[in-house]
């Protein structure tokens, strides 16, 4: 059966969108370089597919889809799937390590205030003197 | 002997100070007892109340919830060198005369646990404690009557060991499993408990249905993930 080669440049376009969108973001410093390097290593991915169907379909083909479209949606719901895992991941640690800081922080302002009052007795103890 | 009382609070300053009065004045125990209360980052003025009270305070930036605020009450027994820490609830249902009775079933065991003679008081809750237990039971072997107490005693393993691992959502069913698969001795005593003093509990309506859900799954993977991991 042969397949009629079809284009994605819209695809492209939306990646783009995106790409520019993230080095938006990037400039204006709400997120970091290496946080966001996957979700625009994923973009720059998805992009080529979309200029290059020819070679995209050949890949397409040999994984067995028969409808290209079908191959990108695949693909595109997998790197999305992959990046919220690591955003998941990411955010899990955050929260933990927010949780252990916020304990020793709590710990150590009370040894600190102790300390204080333990230096400010003698003190008050010397000027009542 | 020194024994770390922690009073895990959120907006508990009405009931912080019959509490607190009651642990100064316990009679027939034979430790040297320190009360810690923490704030778990409260709006009103538990810190201060506890302050004036005699308690140390441990103020938490933001709210961590149950299991970050005791296991901060934990650490600090640890690195401090305390024999015992107890967990009361700052809601005052956790009698401080009862201590003695937590204290006298320590034996050799490294956490133990008090629970009531009477059951949760509604239906929903009747059955979320009967699934507990069963689900802790076939799960990691241990028999417990009332695995969401949260009126403890822990051992210095315990404290080594909960210093370092913690549960922090829904803490008290996953620690008595992470506590078992580390090979840790649990034993439980039947203690008196009253009603809340002050404060709301955090699990009602369909939150309890929630909580059993999820108890159910952090337990097993609770128990799972600590039989993998290697021991120190």
């Amino acid at each position: 059966m042969q397949q009629v080669v079809e284009n994605y440049w819209m695809f492209g376009a939306v990646c783009l969108v995106i790409a520019l969108v993230l080095l938006r973001l990037l400039f204006r410093e709400r997120i970091t370089l290496q946080g966001s390097m996957s979700y625009l290593a994923f973009l720059v991915f998805l992009g080529l597919m979309a200029a290059f169907p020819n070679v995209t379909q050949k890949i397409s083909m040999k994984l067995g889809f028969t409808l290209m479209s079908n191959f990108f949606f695949c693909a595109a719901i997998a790197a999305l799937a992959v990046l919220h895992l690591r955003a998941l991941v990411t955010l899990s640690k955050v929260h933990t390590r927010s949780i252990v800081l916020t304990q020793e922080l709590a710990i150590l302002q009370e040894k600190l205030e102790r300390l204080e009052r333990q230096q400010a007795q003698p003190l008050r103890a010397a000027q009542g003197n | 002997m020194r024994v770390l009382v922690i009073i895990p609070a959120y907006n508990e300053e009405h009931a912080l100070p019959a509490l607190l009065g009651e642990l100064r004045a316990l009679p027939n125990l034979d430790a040297q007892v320190t009360p810690v209360v923490i704030d778990d980052g409260s709006t009103d003025a538990t810190a201060k109340v506890a302050e004036e009270h005699g308690a140390r305070v441990l103020r938490m930036c933001k709210n961590l919830g149950i299991g970050g605020a005791v296991q901060s009450g934990i650490r600090l027994a640890f690195r401090e060198g305390f024999d015992f820490a107890a967990q009361i609830d700052g809601d005052g249902q956790h009698p401080p005369g009862e201590l003695a009775k937590l204290m006298g079933a320590a034996g050799d065991a490294d956490l133990v646990v008090g629970y009531r003679d009477k059951g949760p008081t509604t239906l929903l809750r009747r059955i979320g404690s009967w699934w507990l237990r069963v689900v802790l039971r076939v799960t990691t072997g241990v028999k417990c009557n009332d695995p969401t107490s949260g009126f403890r005693l822990y051992g210095p393993r315990a404290l080594a060991l909960f210093d370092s691992e913690y549960p922090y959502d829904y803490p008290e069913p996953e620690a008595l499993a992470i506590a078992r698969a580390r090979g840790l001795r649990v034993n439980e005593v039947l203690v008196t408990m009253r009603e809340r003093q002050g404060g709301q509990s955090s699990i009602a309506g369909f939150a309890a249905a929630y909580y059993v859900f999820k108890v159910t799954i952090a337990v097993a993977l609770a128990y799972v993930r600590a039989r993998l991991k290697p021991r120190d």
